[in-house]
């Protein structure tokens, strides 16, 4: 039976045909000097006084200038659009400012946008995602002159410069006031290098290069005129554009995913070494239970005697990844420790757990949240000491659940210290006494990390440091694994800089001539 | 059909607060949302800050019950991750998934009918072996494989479409046919099953005699009622595509609900997961409900009772 089409299909077809030719959007490239970066996770903001994503913080250092900024070079903080600072006191700081730095709208930087802006951060109204942070330190901050402001602190705080290189944009005085507010032609009003021009969230942030933007700064000058984040979740997504010419620079690639795509032409590969460490705590102090065989310290030196970490840094971490020792990255100030060091040896393990009185093992949960073949490997190290593992793989949202109920005998996990080259945001952010990482139950320890904390003098910072990092090393309260390699692909025609604190400056980004 | 109506509207609320309640209690039983928001890097003192701020450190059931109270007086929250009303927010992703879903449904269509109608026509031919492979293959290909393909072929190899995103029409070409395809084995078996019972019956004989040929005794005589069935399935199938194009919305990276109902999941976004739970059970009943009415107004039996 034949049947005759009702519609001709044929006109259609070569209608459709001809549409399919139209262009659908610009390509990335040198050519319209526009550089697109995908993001593997939505922005909800360009707000950095309002995000708490590392995207946010990528894109700030684009749009936004701080009083200080993290020098790429030595990770030390120092002035940006603040022209000078003093300590005055341990717990005064004054900073004068630059009389050249201008916001997006043309209007001058001036002593009481950076009072506004400090005054709002502390504000509890503000709701600030580092407003409670800012506020365990910061009293107040008060008008000098008209380019000078000092900090009056509660306590003496040396991170009080990283705070405010990398949590604390300046804003204009009045921005968060009713009729203040940024506007959908001009979503954010900084003093950054970059523009925002236009923000669509969860999809497209699109940048432009800010042409007043005070000469003698260090990230004066970029060189990309256009920039544009774009968001693309799925990184299998992410390489069909690369390969296509969608975008120029992806990010967080995983090493076996950038291994087999820089071979493809066009590719590029840049990979380096990253401040982000991978560590295992153990359940010292007896939360999950006051019996538990982790309380004991010849264990806990086992497990750091079990672990190849030498060959699961090389073969499963791979590229600029290293073992370390301590509970911090040595690139790190203040990762200067001497303490005892775990190498890898089965048969001392296992002489160890016998003379703790477990010569046939134990079993217990190893929880973990990323990188699952890492946490086999640990796994299949510690059975061969004789222990029953379990391991318990979830979700990042489950494991912290999990881990702050104080309910894991055990845990893999990583920490990026928020890209800050201080053992405070390492070692300080897990053994202080308040925190939901801390398994070891050392008060000592911990009022040794806050002391660190809260002396402004760098060798006396070292000295506590050192004696914190010793102790947890002397009483193996973590297994410390590795740095982590991080591995970017981009279009050949690029040049950029891996980020020794693992946080991308896209102002440093040329193309090649 | 008034009290039907009403029955599985009432059978659907049921549903919709006990699916309701359960994830609320599992978000806050098996996560800790405020850890979730502040960041897995984020200090202690900011993560205790959201605890009070949001209420977390409050019993479930009072929570619950202040988020059932919003929603019956018609306020459906913030999102705690994009600090937007939940309502403006699924309005903005729901435009999306429509169109992509719609899409879908005219690619499954547009195949399925063709092939279930040529194989029912010349049963164990070799169209009707190749309609059959061709169903087999779109049910057990994966949707992510599919898309990446066809990503592969059609915008990199090819670059004929865009690779990723929902700004033009030709955003919705790769993964319509993506989500289309896992639809196309179901209605397409349908179809054929449904016709050849059709083209058995006495009436399609009596037709043939009264001078009804081709065309017009296919589409016209026997379609009529060989469509009741697959009127069901596609109401069916039309939900599955509003509620679960996660995958291809991730895969194509379109701002859709899926993949809005996932970035909710993982950032403990507890009243937009919430409603969109609400959203997607209400839209399956909806539909079902909507299916039943069309095959009562496509077959007089059914009208009459």
């Amino acid at each position: 039976m034949r049947i005759r089409p009702p519609v001709p299909f044929g006109n259609c077809l070569i209608g459709l045909l001809a549409l399919c030719a139209l262009p659908f959007h610009a390509n990335a490239g040198p050519e319209d000097d526009r550089l697109v970066v995908a993001l593997s996770k939505p922005l909800t903001t360009v707000d950095r006084l309002y995000s708490i994503q590392r995207e946010g913080l990528i894109l700030s250092r684009l749009t936004d200038d701080g009083l200080f900024f993290v020098d790429p070079q030595t990770l030390e903080f120092v002035p940006l659009a603040a022209a000078s600072y003093e300590w005055v006191s341990d717990t005064r700081l004054e900073v004068m400012l630059r009389d050249d730095v201008v916001f997006h709208d043309g209007s001058p930087l001036t002593a009481e946008d950076v009072v506004y802006t400090f005054e709002w951060v502390i504000n509890e109204e503000s709701d600030t995602s580092r407003g409670p942070v800012i506020r365990s330190w910061l009293e107040s901050v008060e008008k000098l002159g008209p380019g000078k402001v000092r900090f009056n602190l509660k306590l003496p705080y040396p991170m009080a410069l990283r705070d405010m290189a990398i949590s604390i944009p300046l804003r204009k005085h009045g921005t968060y006031d009713e009729a203040g507010g940024e506007t959908d032609e001009q979503p954010l009003n900084g003093i950054g290098p970059y523009r925002v021009t236009e923000f669509r969230a969860g999809r497209e942030i699109v940048l432009e290069r800010f042409e007043d933007y005070y000469r003698d700064s260090p990230k004066a000058n970029p060189a990309i005129r256009n920039m544009v984040f774009r968001v693309i979740p799925d990184q299998g997504t992410q390489q069909a554009e690369l390969l296509s010419g969608g975008i120029d620079i992806m990010m967080d690639v995983p090493p076996d995913v950038a291994d087999n795509v820089s071979h493809l032409p066009g590719v590029k590969r840049l990979e380096g070494n990253d401040i982000r460490i991978g560590y295992i705590t153990l359940d010292a102090a007896g939360y999950t239970d006051p019996e538990s065989p982790f309380t004991r310290l010849k264990v806990r030196q086992a497990i750091n005697h079990a672990i190849n970490r030498e060959e699961i840094t090389r073969y499963l971490v791979r590229g600029s990844a290293e073992v370390v020792h301590f509970a911090c990255h040595p690139r790190q100030f203040g990762c200067n420790a001497d303490g005892p060091h775990y190498p890898y040896n089965p048969e001392k393990a296992k002489q160890l757990l016998a003379e703790a009185g477990y010569p046939d093992g134990f079993s217990f949960k190893l929880w973990a949240y990323r990188e699952k073949i890492i946490a086999e490997a640990v796994v299949s190290n510690l059975k061969a000491i004789g222990l029953d593992v379990d391991l318990r793989f979830v979700k990042l949202n489950v494991f912290s659940k999990v881990r702050n109920s104080k309910d894991m005998q055990a845990f893999f996990a990583s920490y990026g210290s928020g890209g800050t080259a201080d053992a405070s945001a390492s070692t300080g952010v897990h053994f202080a006494a308040n925190s939901a990482r801390n398994y070891s139950g050392d008060e000592a320890l911990a009022d040794t990390v806050i002391a660190a904390e809260q002396t402004i003098d760098p060798d006396e910072r070292k000295r506590l440091y050192r004696q914190a990092l010793n102790r947890i090393a002397e009483q193996a309260y973590w297994v410390p694994m590795f740095s982590y390699s991080q591995n970017f692909l981009l279009t050949p025609e690029l040049e950029f800089s891996v980020p020794k604190d693992g946080v991308p400056r896209f102002w440093q980004a040329t193309w090649r001539q | 059909m008034l009290n039907y109506v009403l029955r599985r509207g009432f059978m659907a609320l049921l549903v919709a607060l006990t699916v309701s309640f359960g994830t609320f209690a599992l978000f806050h039983f098996a996560t800790d949302p405020a850890q979730t928001i502040a960041g897995e890097d984020a200090p202690q003192e900011m993560v205790d800050d959201i605890r009070e701020q949001y209420g977390f450190d409050r019993p479930v059931l009072v929570q619950y019950g202040d988020w059932l109270g919003g929603v019956l007086q018609g306020d459906f929250g913030k999102s705690y991750f994009w600090k937007q009303q939940v309502v403006e927010l699924i309005q903005e992703h729901a435009k999306v998934t429509i169109v992509l879903a719609l899409s879908a449904l005219m690619v499954t269509v547009v195949i399925a009918l063709p092939l279930g109608i040529s194989a029912a026509l010349k049963p164990n031919s070799w169209v009707d072996r190749l309609a059959l492979s061709t169903a087999v293959s779109a049910q057990a290909i994966p949707n992510f494989w599919l898309g990446l393909m066809l990503i592969i072929l059609f915008a990199v190899t090819f670059p004929i479409f865009p690779v990723s995103g929902d700004a033009t029409w030709k955003h919705y070409v790769l993964p319509s046919l993506v989500l289309g395809a896992s639809s196309v084995p179901a209605v397409m078996r349908l179809t054929r099953t449904g016709l050849l019972d059709v083209l058995s019956s006495d009436y399609i004989r009596t037709a043939r005699a009264k001078g009804f040929m081709g065309y017009q005794l296919i589409l016209q005589q026997a379609m009529r009622n060989a469509l009741l069935p697959i009127v069901s399935v596609l109401a069916v199938q039309l939900g599955h595509k509003l509620g679960g194009s996660v995958v291809t919305e991730s895969v194509f990276s379109m701002n859709g609900l899926g993949r809005l109902a996932v970035e909710s999941i993982f950032n403990s976004d507890i009243p937009t997961v919430q409603s969109l739970i609400l959203i997607f059970v209400l839209t399956f009943v909806l539909l079902t409900l909507a299916a039943d009415l069309i095959n009562a107004w496509l077959d007089p039996r059914i009208r009459m009772g």
